[in-house]
């Protein structure tokens, strides 16, 4: 626990010198705010209920995009910033576990997800009344509120694994970052779900959305911990 | 020595040690034994396979056949313990250059769970006078600096074993000799050194012992001893003019061969420092007026070139 531990405070050292992590980590979530409260603003604008309804949930949609979108860069730069700064073999030859390393560098990545994603939700609901006057309970329902809770901690970690997973075949940062985008979209296509519904997201929904994650997760993470041992790293990693 | 004590010195043993990949045998049966204190140099070309084998008995890769113990350890079974108990220096230094000098070092002190992580950060850094830069940024460094903050850091645990690969390649004379005399600092100390490298005049003053190796063993012995035993001892005689069946005429049961070229013969011998004498009265003897008798020194680096040399004849 305690070398997971070096590993993850390692990492956000790192990141927090690193220009492109800091920036996207901390404009990323204020734009999606902004843009969140931007569609609030217009859903209390519309009369058609339905259309209204289209609009709150897709700002609310946000705050699911955002934990599999902040984690990208993090877990990226954490595999490919080895690489490039030949980093890697040195740290292997300590006495840290494959899966200490692994579950090292995928926290570091997740768990900032996670807390700016939260974070950004309390400042959206912070600012959403006074400013544009908010979004009616019957659809900021319990529901949502599980899936921003519930949904987003296994949205980052499967877009972390499916991150670490591209990172470990590619060579350059920006590349691993685009391609791992395109990994993770198959997770938010059920978000496009919330977003079309015109009547109040449920918990069936939810759910559904949960358990697939989970089985996605486990998928990926399996494959990423395959990839993640001294011998791949050494031997098959570009 | 009998053979408790030799096992009992023994820190590094190989049986057959192999690890191929693919079709190709990057080491082939190494059977390797390195002692205790001793600085053992591992030499060969790029390409050799000398990284592979720093990786196998570091605990990093598996072989693909045969044993090998370190620290009485054994790869494959006890590769954490033997990380706990081995400093790797790779190649390149391989740093964090966004972390400091002092978060390199102490994460790395950290992750090998040394008692004060920041104590005994702070002793290396100031042992390799790295302590007034130990908050600039790693990146920010010589290259010299650099290797000597990667050395530091294989050595933040104290390992009994410290494999160095090419601690000195790309690295100004200065910044070499400065790694050589660490090397030198760190013998004193009892460690044993494992290093790699395709420097031959470093190997040949650092090394107690060496190993010449191209994918597969070559030769291994102390570096005198082995240019001895493939070479023998030759005197290298200079006479004042050239005489002309000179070499035919000396006739001395000890002498094993006698090479001429122009006025200077060269003699190989068994015992040099017993049979000069004889030869230089003999030649004498014989009328020749000798200017200079020497030692034929042959350096590690002629060894090394027709070890290698005869090896590609034979593969």
């Amino acid at each position: 626990m305690q070398r997971i531990k070096v590993i993850v405070f390692k990492e956000w050292r790192e990141s927090l010198r690193n220009k492109m992590i800091l920036l996207g980590a901390i404009f990323l979530p204020l734009i999606m705010v902004g843009a969140a409260l931007v569609m609030v603003y217009q859903g209390r604008a519309i009369k058609v209920p339905g259309a209204q309804v289209v609009l709150f949930n897709t700002a609310l949609m946000y705050f699911l995009i955002m934990p599999a979108i902040i984690p990208l860069a993090i877990a990226a730069y954490s595999i490919i910033g080895e690489k490039e700064q030949a980093s890697m073999e040195p740290l292997l030859a300590t006495p840290i576990s494959d899966r200490e390393l692994f579950l090292g560098k995928a926290l570091a990545s997740v768990i900032p997800a996670i807390g700016l994603t939260w974070a950004s939700f309390g400042l959206f609901l912070g600012v959403c009344i006074p400013l544009v006057g908010g979004i009616p309970p019957h659809v900021l329902n319990a529901p949502w509120i599980a899936a921003i809770f519930g949904i987003s901690p296994l949205l980052s970690l499967f877009s972390v694994g499916v991150t670490l997973l591209v990172s470990s075949r590619a060579t350059d940062a920006r590349a691993a970052y685009q391609f791992s985008s395109f990994g993770i979209l198959p997770a938010l296509i059920p978000l496009i779900i919330y977003t079309s519904k015109k009547t109040l997201v449920n918990l069936w929904l939810v759910g559904v959305e949960g358990v697939l994650l989970i089985v996605a997760s486990v998928i990926v993470l399996y494959f990423a911990i395959k990839v993640f041992s001294r011998e791949q790293i050494l031997t098959r990693w570009k | 020595m009998d053979q408790v004590n030799q096992e009992q010195c023994s820190v590094i043993q190989t049986e057959h040690l192999t690890r191929n990949f693919g079709a190709i045998a990057a080491v082939n049966d190494l059977d390797l034994e390195v002692n205790k204190g001793e600085v053992f140099g591992f030499l060969g070309p790029n390409g050799a396979g000398k990284t592979t084998t720093v990786r196998m008995l570091s605990g990093l890769i598996a072989p693909t056949s045969g044993r090998a113990t370190i620290v009485g350890l054994e790869i494959g079974r006890d590769n954490r313990a033997i990380r706990e108990r081995v400093g790797v220096l790779t190649e390149t230094p391989g740093l964090y250059k966004r972390l400091s000098v002092v978060d390199n070092l102490l994460f790395f002190a950290k992750l090998y769970a040394v008692r004060y992580p920041e104590r005994q950060t702070e002793q290396y850094l100031r042992l390799f006078e790295l302590w007034d830069r130990r908050d600039d940024l790693a990146g920010t460094l010589s290259k010299g600096m650099r290797q000597k903050l990667a050395i530091a850091r294989a050595l933040i645990h104290e390992p009994q074993v410290l494999f160095l690969d090419e601690p000195t390649v790309g690295l100004d004379p200065e910044a070499a000799l400065m790694v050589r005399k660490l090397i030198e600092t760190l013998r004193t100390k009892e460690r044993t050194i494992f290093l790699c490298t395709h420097n031959l005049d470093e190997a040949d003053r650092l090394c107690d012992r060496v190993a010449l190796f191209k994918g597969r063993l070559l030769a291994v012995g102390e570096p005198r001893e082995l240019k001895e035993r493939l070479y023998g001892r030759r005197t290298v005689i200079h006479l004042a003019e050239v005489y002309a069946g000179l070499e035919d005429a000396i006739k001395l049961p000890f002498i094993k061969k006698v090479e001429r070229m122009d006025n200077t013969l060269v003699i190989s011998l068994s015992d040099p420092e017993k049979e000069n004498p004889l030869l230089v009265n003999r030649l004498v003897e014989l009328g020749a007026e000798i200017q200079f008798v020497n030692e034929l020194r042959v350096s590690l680096e002629d060894l090394y070139l027709d070890l290698m040399e005869e090896n590609d004849a034979t593969d």
